[in-house]
């Protein structure tokens, strides 16, 4: 859909995170879950992450994507089945009190930072943290 | 080092939309985000909808367009508020968006407002806007198929009006396979069949949205 808006948006993301963590760069690999039914392109993603990324804290990082099996949870029944195809019923007993949880998301999971103090005390400089950490 | 964050991307607009409920809740607006294709027949919908609505709820519009504002100018014209935001290109709305529009009214003097969304199956999917209620739009021209091609939008709303209803005579479209796509998606959504330039079936939408809304609006 609008790869280019989310990789921004996940630029940020990351931006902030490693802030919050009092680390700085240079971030080697940032790991992203893609849901099944997320609506995001993977193709789309690497592509706009390599356009956007120069020049940013995340430039030169990996980008993984990891693309998990959806599991419909039903609240009716207990079953929790893999699905291929976006359903609002359980394919099991077809009750409808059933979860996508997860398989709509696109989450940032985790951030891969170089360990290396002098680079990292350059990075702070260059990102000018407003911490001042 | 490695920094586990285990968050949504998207949080930012995910948590402006539970600030622009819990706003519109407070306020007693009763919120609805429409969406559907471009030419689907939103605004005809609308236009049809608030003959049926007079006297018992207040409506207001935000218009989500590329650009231009000859829907705005529509709602304008029934004397019902309305703002317009134009994207410039951006193809669906976010909550962002929606907070600023709604500064435009007067929340007193409303108690339901709609938010025509960008004509678009795909990317509004995505957007929670704040909204209480999700409707989406097939027209009958477009094709019953749609269901199957577009799934994400029609799961996440709440209700499936069937437009232009006046056109099935010279179309193939099986009302019966809608239907059935819908309660495959959303068992619990509801579904209405409407010919809006007829007049047909708006007054039992508008009946379900009056009842939806009390909660909110209190009376």
């Amino acid at each position: 859909m609008h790869e280019l808006a989310i990789v921004d948006a996940l630029i940020e993301q990351v931006r902030q995170e490693v802030d919050q963590a009092g680390a700085a760069g240079p971030v080697t690999r940032v790991e992203l879950v893609v849901g099944r039914f997320s609506g995001v392109c993977p193709d789309s993603l690497r592509f706009a992450f390599e356009m956007l990324a120069p020049g940013t804290i995340v430039e030169g990082a990996e980008l993984a994507l990891l693309q998990p099996p959806a599991i419909a949870r039903c609240r009716t029944c207990g079953a929790q089945t893999e699905i291929e195809d976006l359903a609002g019923a359980c394919p099991r007993c077809e009750s409808p009190e059933v979860s996508l949880e997860g398989s709509r998301d696109l989450v940032l999971e985790s951030i891969e930072l170089e360990d290396h103090q002098d680079q990292t005390h350059e990075d702070r400089c260059r990102q000018e943290d407003p911490q001042g950490q | 080092m490695k920094i586990v964050a285990a968050k949504k991307i998207l949080k930012a607009n995910e948590q402006l939309a539970d600030q622009n409920r819990a706003r519109f809740g407070a306020a007693g607006v009763f919120v609805v985000n429409v969406v559907g294709s471009p030419g689907c027949g939103k605004t005809t919908l609308l236009e049809s909808l608030f003959g049926h609505l007079r006297g018992r709820l207040a409506p207001a519009v935000i218009e989500g367009d590329i650009a231009g504002s000859v829907d705005a100018e529509r709602i304008d014209a029934l004397g019902v508020p309305v703002v317009q935001i134009n994207t410039e290109g951006a193809c669906h709305l976010d909550a962002t968006m929606v907070a600023a529009a709604a500064e435009g009214f007067d929340f007193k003097a409303i108690d339901l407002l709609i938010v025509e969304n960008v004509g678009n199956l795909v990317c509004t999917a995505g957007f929670d806007l704040g909204e209480h209620l999700r409707v989406v739009l097939l027209s009958v021209p477009e094709g019953d198929d749609k269901l199957i091609k577009y799934p994400a939008i029609f799961q996440a709303s709440h209700a499936l009006v069937i437009t232009k209803l006046d056109l099935k005579p010279h179309t193939n479209f099986s009302v019966e396979g809608a239907i059935a796509g819908m309660r495959r998606l959303a068992p619990q959504a509801e579904v209405f069949e409407v010919s809006a330039l007829r007049g047909e079936g708006v007054a039992r939408l508008a009946d379900w949205l009056v009842e939806k809304a009390r909660p909110v609006v209190g009376r």
